[in-house]
């Protein structure tokens, strides 16, 4: 799959072997989305299988809010707001980290595939990263941006730059940090496969708390969810900002401004652990 | 999985004597394999709770201070959580592909020698790994549930009297029954299709929906309830819910229960067709 001439690009600058570098992924991409076409009828029904999870879900709840008038006093633009934003982030991030998902990566460990990885001359991150590519999810992503879409314009809230940049920021912070448990899930792996499950609490788990306004739990889980695990700042925070409401538990307002530095910080421990997982890596002897 | 060499085994027939013995014995030994993986429920205990009190939350906020809504208290939404969290490993309502895979991997020609009726064979099999999935996940979360909503000075609706009881458990079983026969028949799609399973992954889709697993049906708008009357997939979960509940009661819990029964049956009588026409296109590549 990797192109074999890759050893001696390695020493140019480092403009040069990033073009590289991205060029390496965008092939590994392509293999895969070239595998994943060739039976077209199983990958359309695959797609729409992928998209009716998603649209069962958000249905169950769209159906039902009116009937209720509101959850705890959000109506259901605004909780599409926070609901969109959290599905097309996850699902962004899913598409990009999937090669860190416990089971995918755990596959590779057992199989041995994960030893050919280090044993071929492209960055190993890099070849995870590419190693799970699921066009099905693609079709995912537009109904995400069109739930979020019906949010920002249902929500009444004022389309600004500064709107736009906060809420681009907490898409990107939500990729950074649900990317971060990817990467912490898949490298516990190393050790043991009984991490699985509960890593999906935080991953799957995180998504589903954060799909919906915070004010709704209790008061134990909701600053569990603020000072120990961050969630909050990712995607609850903004969205009180741009709706023009006060932050709970007496936090400041720039508290609003950090869904960026928290996904990066989560992210970057993340990687110097998986960076530790794989020195530590010994194989399975196959 | 032991290979019996002549074609006739010889232990079981022999010693049994009757078929019903044999189907029992494969529900035993399939009620038996998910105790050997006591870590794996424990962690799906604490992921389901997990789940159960996001979605109890969100519950508890639509209601609001509302004290009934489509005849739920808000005791009642948090029994369906419990029930419809205790019933997700059991019913495998987030899918199966036990049998797609034997089919995809040539498997089933094994499967195929054996002295059982194939679909009674799965059967068999899925209803012990059903009761023992209740047992070591779905009544801990009974408990769980109980427990909590005791700390905040409620509990659990339970069924009223030994004739709710009784037709719960029957529900449970026609749920079971019914949704068995669902998942089997759209594992059958593998016959016909090298990668069925994106139409799994459908067909899972449409299953949380329609049985009720990701709202009550009760709080759906009228055309969707009656939309979804007309399908199998509430017969396979909010029936057994609402018996449960004691919101259908009377000759309306019977006119359910004969529901979900006649569900069974044209389901089975199309799985059990279903079966014989994909048997018969059948090819095992030799090895």
């Amino acid at each position: 799959m990797a192109s074999g001439h890759t050893e001696g690009r390695r020493s140019g600058g480092s403009l040069d072997s990033l073009r590289h570098h991205t060029r390496l992924y965008f092939r590994l991409l392509g293999a895969q989305v070239r595998s994943q076409g060739a039976y077209r009828t199983s990958f359309l029904l695959d797609s729409l299988g992928t998209l009716l999870i998603t649209a069962a879900e958000f249905a169950a709840l769209a159906l039902v809010l009116p009937r209720f008038g509101s959850l705890s006093g959000w109506t259901l633009g605004e909780v599409c707001l926070l609901y969109g934003l959290a599905e097309l982030a996850f699902v962004l991030m899913d598409i990009l980290f999937g090669g860190f998902d416990a089971p995918n990566l755990s596959g590779h460990v057992r199989s041995g595939s994960f030893s050919t990885f280090l044993l071929r001359p492209g960055p190993l991150p890099l070849q995870v990263f590419a190693s799970d590519f699921a066009l099905r999810r693609v079709a995912r992503v537009v109904l995400a941006a069109a739930i979020a879409g019906y949010g920002l314009t249902h929500a009444g809230l004022s389309l600004n730059a500064e709107t736009a940049l906060l809420l681009l920021s907490s898409v990107l912070g939500m990729i950074a940090f649900f990317g971060a448990l990817f990467v912490v899930g898949g490298t516990l792996t190393f050790w043991t496969v009984d991490s699985v499950e509960a890593m999906n609490v935080l991953t799957y788990g995180g998504r589903t708390l954060i799909s919906y306004p915070m004010d709704i739990y209790g008061r134990a889980l909701r600053r569990t969810f603020t000072f120990i695990i961050p969630a909050a700042f990712l995607s609850y925070f903004p969205v009180l900002r741009v709706l023009g409401r006060p932050l709970p538990d007496g936090l400041p307002d720039w508290a609003a401004l950090l869904p960026l530095p928290v996904g990066l910080l989560a992210l970057s421990a993340a990687l110097s652990f998986f960076r530790f997982g794989v020195r530590h890596y010994q194989g399975t002897g196959t | 999985m032991t290979i019996h060499l002549p074609p006739v085994p010889q232990r079981h027939a022999g010693a049994a004597g009757s078929g019903a013995a044999l189907y029992a014995a494969v529900a035993r030994l399939g009620f038996r394999r998910p105790f050997a993986y006591p870590q794996a429920a424990l962690w799906g205990v604490v992921t389901n709770a997990f789940f159960g009190l996001l979605r109890v939350s969100v519950l508890a906020a639509l209601f609001g201070v509302r004290p009934q809504v489509a005849g739920y208290s808000v005791t009642d939404a948090v029994t369906y959580t419990a029930l419809t969290q205790a019933f997700i490993v059991a019913l495998a309502l987030f899918g199966w592909t036990d049998f797609m895979r034997t089919i995809h991997r040539g498997e089933v020609g094994t499967d195929l020698l054996r002295p059982m009726n194939l679909l009674g064979f799965w059967a068999a099999q899925d209803a012990g790994r059903a009761a023992a999935q209740f047992v070591l996940r779905g009544l801990p979360m009974l408990l769980i549930f109980q427990v909590g909503a005791a700390f905040t000075g409620g509990g659990l609706h339970w069924p009223a009297g030994p004739l709710a009881w009784t037709q719960t458990i029957l529900s449970a079983a026609l749920a079971w029954a019914c949704g068995f026969l669902f998942r089997f028949l759209v594992n059958c799609a593998a016959f016909w299709s090298p990668d069925a399973a994106g139409f799994g992954r459908f067909a899972w889709a449409l299953l949380g929906l329609g049985c009720g697993f990701l709202m009550p049906l009760a709080f759906f708008p009228a055309w969707a309830q009656a939309a979804l009357a007309c399908t199998p997939f509430p017969s396979m979960l909010n029936t057994t819910v609402e018996l449960w509940l004691g919101l259908r009661s009377g000759p309306g819990a019977w006119v359910a229960l004969g529901t979900q029964l006649a569900w069974t049956a044209a389901l089975l009588a199309l799985t059990a067709f279903t079966l014989r026409r994909g048997l018969r296109r059948l090819e095992v590549a030799g090895g």
